[in-house]
């Protein structure tokens, strides 16, 4: 309402000031501030606040019911550092990652390498690779889901196989991973296609003149200049991956798979805090995850830097 | 772009616009389209956890109830059971938002911290719809009622159940001249069994099914079996642990032993197989009606007393009223008149399989005629179930730090003697937890109501 | 991106062995991409025992709409889909409006403690319901928005990506455009919404798509906040919901191609600009 209110309301007053362009930008001094507001408002309420408030309630053993929570310093930490349960569920995010990132950053390049270098129908291509990424995680993770049962399942019948998918728990990580490969390579695809079709034409002509072949090429040219998109599809997926919670739920109908072995660090916290009702814990576990993602992006910021210097 | 074009482009704008528009107005209003559309006096909002075979009964009970009485509107929804359903159950009642009726399994209740997310019933109005105390099993009314007051009206109990097949076995001579399976009286017994219903065993096909890395079968065919031997979990005060390892890592083996010897296929959908010929399942009462459905010649025992006395796990469905600020009013009473009909309406739920917990229906001629139902009505006097805290209960803490553990001894990635010590240790953590909703521990009478 | 629309400019290509083998490959890599959604598909066309029938089969031996029917008789699907609507909508808007108006506060006007800002909010990408779910569902506790649409759309407004994504377009404007309006005598706003709007319009769609696939599909947070099925969206429904037979393959296949299909066949129309939309918001991050 306030920013509707300003719009009024500005011009009036910017009429009556001197009309030159570095006046105007001191103006901007004065309502720039209501550009960011709403955003602000808006990023205050659902982002920093939640973050103190995750800090604050990390300290207590507040329950889900919101009432008669009461310090307890730094124990929900210490019961955290010392349960094997959270371990594990890190073990299993930090698994699933290990496994899905490198998988799904060479298949994108094979598959934009692919879509790119066909010269008919390009469309199709790009609408098959990227279609399941369209589909909600829920209903992504039903379908696989429905394929790895066993005895009902395509997936084992068209292989000619019977692995026992969902209910091992040796194979159900591995599941949980060739569904995410199908469902999210999609995106990085998209991300090398485009920067694909963003290396100039003459790059390859000239090595072309000069007799490198199709593999040579690839080599020298493409790869080089993938590397900072290589670096980002990396860096998402990590971030993505470590977050592993919808595809692995859905696939395990709730549970946290055969032996615990697919209970995600997302899901351990959610336990805690909605099955459990531990609040107070959950948030200790939510603020030990975030600072874990914090230094993987921290991490990731620090290399783009040293590499950039280095390059200079 | 000539005029046509520009006219689409309006039409898309407006279209837009009006979307954009509705959206913002649905979501100002706040409730759900099926909401505004009901036109009904009353609206009863009604959660369960009723899928499958206890779907179908549920909702013609239902259908039921809505035929007679037309100015209630029965919203019913069913969640998927286990965690899901809890946590939301929990979040709603917490958030203020909570449906109008439940279901819930009686061992949850005292955990769910009856007076914060439960509310109590009204037993005079209860009394008004025809329920009373008088009409169950006093036991059971009792586990429903914490500090005076009754929170969790009983629907039923619910056991696990030997399911066998009549005409796969009937070569083997396992089965008597009444029709019913021979009686087993220790675990050597058993696996006897077992060796000769292999040998009537289609190929492809287990021997019997065992639920063998599903955590919460695990954990039920533990408790049934651990109960055999008499085995206890704490000792009366509950401050300290009772189990007895020793005890259970007989009852691991024992589950073991299904797995090594090859009786069953882990991994194996238990009751497809039964349902294609495989000759025993273990399975709860409510696959009665799936098989029944498949017109299969079975019958049904409790668990074997393959430890030599009778116990087999046992849990009970009841009504409880999620907590709401303001409850009250015509939603509230119709709540307690849905409940006391299907409570007092419950013969489809006992054809599905149940053992009704409202004696009258449970002593009718009709009731007794049912089959296999009269084959396992006998499980009322020997249930096993889990110790009274408030980590206790359905797919509750205790089940689900537990469940696993049962798990990797069957499935054979550690060992029954590993296991049961492992499982006394959690049983120690857990004693020592706080109950998160009153900051209690179970010795502190978290919950043991 | 006009790099990716720049392929129809190419000059006619001829079938030469390498593309012949080229498009085999691609054509055996899609058919394993589109299998399980067609099986998907053609599950939904059968009845319910032929669904769970071992050994399985692809193809319906008997076609029937039964799953597809049911389905919308049970009249939960229609809810949800209006539900899904109503969110997506109001998120996508809002998102828009509020992250243009900052993106270009930030990227163009001064004011106190802008960098800070910049900072902390650049500090934001990094946070997500995932991440702080427990916390941030006590906020929405709080504020008594647990089970309300608004519970459910304000807190996937804030998102700081956009925000960046804007934040670098408007810094790319070249600066002469708005100070030849402000000589003009137009205020701040004014080149705001007569100006730079129209300008950033490749941008905001990237934007508005993005968002609006992001939101139509995202599960977690909804789950979290709705517990009463009749306010679920299609993700959440589908997942948490059951209809009251337990799990009939063949209506699930069709429940989840109801919540999936329409921004497929979106897709297939309106594909250079989403193809564009993510490459771009996804390319901004580097």
């Amino acid at each position: 309402m306030t920013t509707s209110a300003q719009t009024v309301a500005v011009p009036a007053r910017a009429r009556t000031a001197t009309a030159t362009a570095t006046v105007r930008r001191k103006q901007g001094f004065q309502h720039g501030g209501w550009f960011v507001a709403p955003f602000l408002a808006l990023f205050a309420l659902f982002v920093i606040w939640p973050l103190l408030r995750g800090v604050y309630l990390s300290f207590t053993d507040a329950n889900i019911s919101g009432d008669g929570a009461s310090f307890i310093g730094l124990d929900n930490y210490r019961e955290a550092f010392q349960d094997e349960m959270m371990w594990d569920a890190l073990g299993h995010s930090a698994y699933f990652t290990l496994l899905v990132v490198p998988c799904i950053t060479v298949l994108a390049f094979l598959l934009a390498m692919l879509a790119h270098h066909i010269e008919h129908g390009k469309w199709l291509w790009r609408l098959c690779f990227f279609a399941p990424f369209l589909l909600p995680s829920t209903v992504a993770a039903n379908m696989w889901q429905w394929l790895f049962t066993q005895g009902i399942g395509l997936f084992n019948h068209t292989l000619g196989i019977d692995t026992p998918w969902l209910t091992d728990k040796s194979y159900a990580m591995l599941a949980i991973v060739i569904q995410t490969l199908w469902w999210t390579v999609g995106f990085s695809f998209l991300l090398y296609l485009a920067a694909l079709q963003g290396i100039p034409a003459h790059l390859y002509e000239a090595a072309k003149l000069d007799g490198a072949n199709a593999w040579h090429r690839t080599v020298h040219i493409t790869l080089p200049l993938l590397r900072n998109i290589t670096g980002l599809v990396i860096a998402l997926q990590i971030l993505a991956s470590l977050q592993l919670f919808d595809q692995a739920v859905v696939m395990m109908d709730f549970g946290p798979g055969p032996e615990l072995s697919t209970r995600s660090f997302v899901q351990y916290t959610l336990e805690q805090g909605f099955t459990s009702y531990r609040v107070g814990y959950a948030s200790a576990m939510s603020i030990i995850f975030f600072v874990l993602i914090a230094v993987v992006a921290l991490a990731r910021m620090w290399l783009l830097r040293t590499r950039e210097e280095g390059t200079r | 772009m000539g005029q046509p074009g520009l006219n689409r482009r309006q039409l898309l704008a407006t279209l837009g616009g009006l979307t954009v528009a509705g959206s913002f107005g649905f979501a100002a209003l706040g409730t759900g389209a099926d909401a505004l559309a009901s036109g009904a006096d009353t609206r009863v909002r009604y959660w369960n956890l009723f899928s499958g075979g206890d779907g179908y009964n549920m909702i013609a009970m239902l259908d039921a109830f809505r035929a007679e009485n037309p100015g209630t509107d029965v919203k019913d929804s069913t969640l998927q059971w286990g965690n899901p359903f809890y946590t939301k159950l929990a979040m709603a009642a917490a958030g203020n938002r909570a449906p109008d009726l439940g279901v819930m399994h009686m061992g949850r209740v005292t955990g769910f911290s009856p007076g914060r997310l439960l509310d109590p019933w009204d037993v005079d109005l209860l009394a008004e719809y025809g329920v009373r105390e008088a009409d169950f099993n006093p036991a059971l009314w009792r586990r429903g009622v914490i500090d005076g007051e009754l929170y969790a009206l009983p629907l039923d109990i619910h056991v696990q159940l030997c399911f066998y097949r009549r005409d796969v076995l009937k070569p083997t001579g396992l089965i008597g001249d009444d029709g019913k399976l021979v009686p087993v009286t220790s675990t050597a017994e058993w696996f006897d069994v077992l060796k000769e219903a292999r040998k009537a065993t289609k190929k492809g096909l287990q021997t019997i099914g065992l639920w063998t890395n599903d955590q919460n079968f695990q954990w039920w065919f533990f408790v049934a079996f651990y109960t055999q031997l008499g085995g206890t979990w704490f000792d009366d005060t509950n401050t300290e642990v009772t189990f007895d390892t020793d005890k259970a890592t007989q009852v691991l083996q024992f589950l073991r032993q299904h797995v090594t010897d090859g009786y069953t296929i882990p991994g194996a959908p238990t009751g497809e197989q039964f349902v294609n010929g495989a000759p025993f399942t273990w399975e709860g009462n409510w696959s009665v009606p799936v098989f029944s459905g498949a017109k299969l010649d079975y019958g049904a025992t409790p668990l074997p007393p393959v430890f030599g006395r009778q116990a087999t796990h046992a849990e009970s469905h009841a009504f409880v009223l999620p907590h709401q600020a303001g409850r009250g009013g015509a939603a509230n009473d119709g709540a307690h008149r849905l409940a006391a009909y299907i409570v007092r309406n419950a013969q489809a739920w006992a054809a599905g399989g149940h053992i009704p917990a409202y004696t009258p229906t449970l002593s009718s001629p009709g009731y007794r005629k049912l089959q296999p139902q009269n084959e396992y009505v006998s499980a009322m006097d020997h249930q096993a179930t889990e110790p009274k805290v408030w980590f206790a209960g359905s797919t509750g803490v205790l089940a689900q730090d537990l469940g696993p553990i049962v798990v990797s001894s069957t499935m054979g990635s550690a060992e029954p003697d590993a296991v049961a010590r492992r499982m006394k240790s959690r049983l120690g953590t857990l004693l020592a937890a706080k109950n998160p909703m009153d900051g209690r521990t179970a010795a502190q009478g978290g919950a043991a109501a | 991106m006009s790099v990716i629309s720049s392929t129809r400019t190419r000059p006619r290509s001829r079938w030469t062995p390498g593309q012949i083998v080229l498009t085999l490959i691609g054509t055996a890599v899609s058919a394993v991409f589109v299998a399980p959604i067609a099986a998907a598909l053609f599950t939904s066309f059968k009845s319910e025992a032929e669904a769970a029938e071992i050994p399985p089969h692809w193809l319906p031996e008997a076609w029937t709409g039964q799953a597809w029917k049911a389905l919308l008789d049970t009249g939960n699907i229609t809810n949800w889909f209006v539900n899904s609507l109503v969110v997506s909508v109001c998120v996508t808007t809002i998102v828009l409006v509020v992250s243009a108006l900052a993106g270009y506060g930030f990227a163009r006007t001064e004011f106190r403690g802008k960098h800070l800002l910049l900072g902390v909010v650049m500090a934001g990408l990094m946070i997500s319901p995932a991440v702080l779910g427990v916390p941030l569902f006590t906020t929405v506790q709080q504020l008594g928005m647990v089970d309300t649409y608004w519970g459910m759309i304000l807190p996937q407004c804030a998102p700081a990506a956009m925000v960046y994504i804007l934040y670098k377009f408007f810094q790319g404007i070249p600066r002469e455009l708005e100070e030849a309006a402000f000589i003009d005598g137009a205020g701040r706003w004014r080149v705001f919404f007569t100006i730079v709007v129209p300008l950033a319009r490749p941008s905001l769609a990237a934007v508005g798509i993005f968002t609006f696939i992001a939101s139509w599909n995202n599960f977690l947070w909804p789950y979290m906040v709705t517990n009463n099925p009749d306010l679920m969206t299609m993700p959440n429904g589908i997942a948490t919901v059951m209809n009251s037979y337990g799990i009939q393959w063949a209506q699930l296949m069709a429940g989840g191609l109801m919540a999936g299909l329409p921004l497929i066949v979106v897709f297939v129309f309106f594909q250079r600009q989403i193809v564009a939309g993510v490459a771009h918001t996804g390319l901004a991050g580097q």
